[in-house]
């Protein structure tokens, strides 16, 4: 097992050169000036671009410059934000947790919620319930997160006043134990539910098609045959089985999430690393661009080796193939 | 005709908006004397950026890290909401007859925020060590002959000649104080009290969340006390205008600057009682303008420039994109330097909205209509609101009298490159903030540039006679400069190597539920509430 894990950190390694390579390079062929960007709408006084420049060594050749992140990288050092004034590392582990934090409880909503549908569409015995999900999961699903968050922006926060309308949390907080847990629930639950239902729609139409296919499998005729209950049959028989298209893609997405939901944290003001790349993309912020992108990068791998980790766990056969 | 009315009464609504507003003040203020002001509470104010790489002023001109000086710095001097010049922490400034020496009597007794004593050095200090990299002192620190403190309270500057805007550039807002102490022999443009300040305002840095706050604590040492009354500053970190909108509808937050495009909005949700809408009566001069680019035909005709300016209906600018909220432009000097703006020189009336002239105008510089186009050209603005439908229209409107337009609306960063950079534009649109004086962001616009600096007259336009005449306003004595000025706007005028569509009025939102508010917004241009004034009742705290 461990060897396993090995092998595939190693193979991460060059994934990783790649993409550090391919963003400098894409960086470097925008135009954009990081300067202009810390002095605003006026003009650049000369000695201050030339303090700066030299600081931060701008105005190093393009090679050098990947050359000399690529040895920081190596010593656990992912260059300095000067658009924040402190390392991109600190940066990056002051915001992963809150995005880390949105996309855990988004997906804990979203897998139950499209495992549910999708084992009720897939098993259910009246057409009407599956037609029904079914396209209410297309619907749901089509529908963008940004767009559904700002519509539960504007009927759950400012219409009805149940939740805020953006943030991590409160500004002053006065709360302690469970009304201080309470209250982070308020300013989840409006991203969270967009994000949850969106991703646990896309669950739900995996799960509703493997639950099908698994349904069509000779092993659950012959378990009718032997007389099991319907009950019984989903919860030993079709349950596990359709589960591995959904660990796959629930794995996958969960790892992209991981980076940021950029365009969620957006609209809710919520500042994890979605938001850091956004503003590190528009100030020209180069070395926080490519650290988020490299966290994003180990995030997705990690989660591929905990789905396979995870595939093994469900399938056996998967386990002793090798 | 029609257009001379409605822009007179724009500034009989604006003169009534402002004796109204007095009215509310006396009568608010009335009220307060009856009431003490009484400690405690926070104020949350919005910013409007999650990522914010300096706070302090000396090296930057971005509107969240002006929005943080005005509680965690001071300066020399400020305005009051008429502008007239009011004391901080000189209390007194004389001017030689010469015109070239200025000394400033500093306030007595006065510490920074970590309990160090301030003194004239700290001035000598700021200046010297930090004009370099300011970019409104670019054209003062040239002029600069002797900067000097004879004793602890007085600040002596001699200039080698005079210029008369020395007083804006020592306003707060330009030139906040820095302490000598924490910055002497360090590296001064990436020290870390730029973004952890130490300083003469009312509240002192405590601590920033990154993407989310940055948090501001009463100062025990403020000169003024025992004002500040409330306990924190918290800056709200929101860099989407409507949700900053939402956030102080749902009560949030107390404190916003809403874009001129969301203000109807933002007065309409006013309504409900919780906040209100504060018109600011002299605000910085934010002036939306065509850029030009006369290195290139047929923009270096000067028909075909005035033909762009008069196929433009300026005043459906301000119905449609700003909903009314702004004027015209007039002339290059905006309309808020009172004293330095001639109302005689004015675009209404020397170039106004007609088509028909300005196709005659093209037909006369050779471009007349053919198969129902005269030339292409390429329109370029930075894709934010307004500035987006300020080009759609423009763009709409040259179309109209047969010009090719081609609109590309970029990233601000792309945007800055092509124009400044490349020089590679036909037509630019842009707004541009001014501070409290032509020499502080309105002569960029205009004197010879032929670098490629961001943010400086990007058109290529250079005039040696109007670089004088530019000269010899900014140094003419304070009675003098007027007539100038004149000619200034009069040149531009001509030239029109921009073109000025409107010029914009500024509101801020804040909560009702602080007291003492018309005094803790008495100010103008680019100053915003420092929350020493304001407080909070007991019972809303």
């Amino acid at each position: 097992m461990l060897r396993f894990i090995g092998r595939r950190a190693l193979y991460a390694i060059p994934l990783l050169l790649v993409i550090v390579v391919l963003m400098f390079s894409m960086l470097h062929l925008i135009p954009g000036d990081p300067v202009q960007a810390l002095v605003g709408d006026y003009p650049v006084p000369p000695a201050y671009r030339q303090a700066i420049e030299e600081k931060y060594r701008l105005n190093d050749p393009f090679l050098v410059q990947v050359g000399n992140y690529l040895a920081n990288v190596v010593q656990g050092d992912f260059g300095f934000s000067y658009q924040n004034q402190r390392t991109v590392l600190s940066l990056i582990l002051e915001r992963a947790p809150r995005t880390i934090l949105l996309a855990a409880v988004s997906f804990g909503l979203a897998i139950p919620l499209g495992m549910l549908i999708g084992i009720a569409c897939g098993t259910t015995r009246h057409p009407g319930v599956d037609k029904f999900w079914t396209t209410t999961a297309l619907i749901a699903y089509a529908i963008p997160t940004f767009w559904l968050g700002q519509l539960f922006v504007m009927f759950f926060a400012l219409k009805l006043g149940w939740f805020p309308t953006q943030g991590i949390g409160p500004m002053v907080s006065r709360t302690q134990g469970f009304a201080w847990v309470l209250e982070r629930i308020r300013y989840l639950a409006l991203p969270v539910m967009a994000f949850g239902i969106h991703e646990g729609m896309r669950i739900a139409r995996i799960m509703r098609a493997s639950v099908i296919d698994t349904l069509s499998q000779g092993y659950i005729v012959t378990a009718r045959a032997k007389g099991l209950g319907r009950g019984q049959i989903i919860r030993s028989h079709v349950l596990r089985n359709s589960s591995l298209p959904l660990v796959t893609i629930a794995g996958y997405a969960f790892g992209h999430a991981l980076g940021g939901a950029v365009l969620l944290e957006t609209v809710f003001t919520w500042p994890g690393l979605g938001l850091l790349l956004v503003d590190a993309i528009r100030l020209r912020d180069n070395m926080t661009v490519v650290g988020v992108v490299i966290f994003s990068a180990i995030a997705v791998v990690v989660m591929n080796l905990v789905v396979d980790l995870l595939y093994a766990m469900l399938d056996p056969r998967i386990r002793t193939m090798r | 005709m029609d257009k001379v009315t409605r822009s007179g009464g724009g500034r009989l609504l604006r003169l009534g908006a402002a004796s109204l507003l007095a009215g509310l003040l006396a009568a608010t203020a009335a009220q307060a004397q009856d009431e003490k002001p009484v400690p405690g509470g926070t104020v949350i104010a919005a910013l409007n950026s999650t990522t914010i790489p300096n706070l302090n002023t000396q090296l930057t001109s971005s509107v969240p890290a002006l929005f943080a000086a005005d509680v965690w710095a001071d300066g020399l001097m400020t305005y009051d909401r008429l502008a007239n010049r009011i004391p901080r922490l000189a209390t007194g400034w004389t001017l030689s007859d010469d015109g070239k020496t200025y000394t400033f009597t500093l306030r007595e007794g006065v510490k920074w925020s970590d309990g160090k004593p301030f003194t004239a050095a700290d001035v000598v200090f700021t200046l010297e060590a930090f004009g370099k990299f300011n970019t409104y002192l670019t054209k003062l620190v040239p002029l600069i002959d002797k900067a000097s403190a004879p004793d602890d309270k007085t600040f002596v500057l001699t200039l080698k000649e005079p210029l008369t805007a020395t007083l804006d550039l020592f306003d707060k807002e330009v030139f906040p104080l820095m302490p000598k102490h924490v910055y002497e022999g360090k590296d001064i443009a990436t020290h870390p009290a730029n973004i952890a300040p130490v300083g003469l305002g009312p509240f002192k840095f405590e601590k920033w969340e990154s993407g989310k706050s940055i948090t501001f604590v009463r100062n025990p040492n403020y000169w003024e006390a025992p004002k500040p009354y409330l306990d924190q500053v918290i800056f709200a970190l929101i860099p989407n205008p409507q949700q900053r909108l939402n956030a102080i509808v749902n009560g949030e937050i107390n404190w916003f600057r809403p874009e001129v495009v969301q203000v109807p909005a933002t007065q309409a949700a006013a309504k409900k009682g919780t906040f209100r809408v504060v018109p600011i009566i002299t605000n910085a001069p934010e002036t939306a303008v065509v850029d030009l680019n006369l290195r290139r035909a047929p923009m270096n005709n000067v028909k075909v420039r005035q033909a762009l300016f008069q196929a433009i209906d300026r005043q459906r600018i301000v119905k449609d994109v700003y909903q009314g909220l702004a004027e015209t432009a007039k002339n290059a000097i905006p309309t808020q330097f009172k004293m330095l703006h001639d109302p005689s020189v004015n675009y209404d009336t020397m170039y106004p909205y007609d088509p028909k002239k300005a196709g005659e105008l093209l037909d006369e510089a050779g471009f007349p209509l053919k198969d129902g186009k005269r030339f292409s050209m390429e329109l370029t603005v930075v894709s934010i609101a307004p500035y987006d439908a300020v080009a759609q229209i423009v763009q709409a409107q040259w179309k109209a009298i047969g010009i090719d337009v081609k609109l590309s609306a970029l990233d601000l960063q792309i945007w800055t490159n092509k124009v400044y950079t490349q020089h590679d534009f036909d037509a630019s649109i842009i707004s541009l903030t001014g501070r409290s004086n032509p020499v502080l962001g309105v002569d960029r616009s205009f004197t010879c540039n032929q670098t490629s600096v961001p943010f400086a007259n990007p058109t290529g336009y250079c005039n040696p006679e109007f670089d004088k005449v530019a000269a010899e306003a900014a140094s003419a004595p304070a009675g003098k400069q007027r007539a100038l000025y004149k000619t200034y706007a009069e040149i531009i005028a001509r030239d029109l190597n921009q073109l000025a569509l409107t010029n914009a009025r500024v509101f801020e939102a804040v909560t009702n539920n602080f007291k003492n508010l018309d005094a803790q917004f008495n100010f103008a241009f680019n100053t915003h509430p420092n929350w020493a004034e304001a407080w909070l009742p007991k019972d809303k705290q």
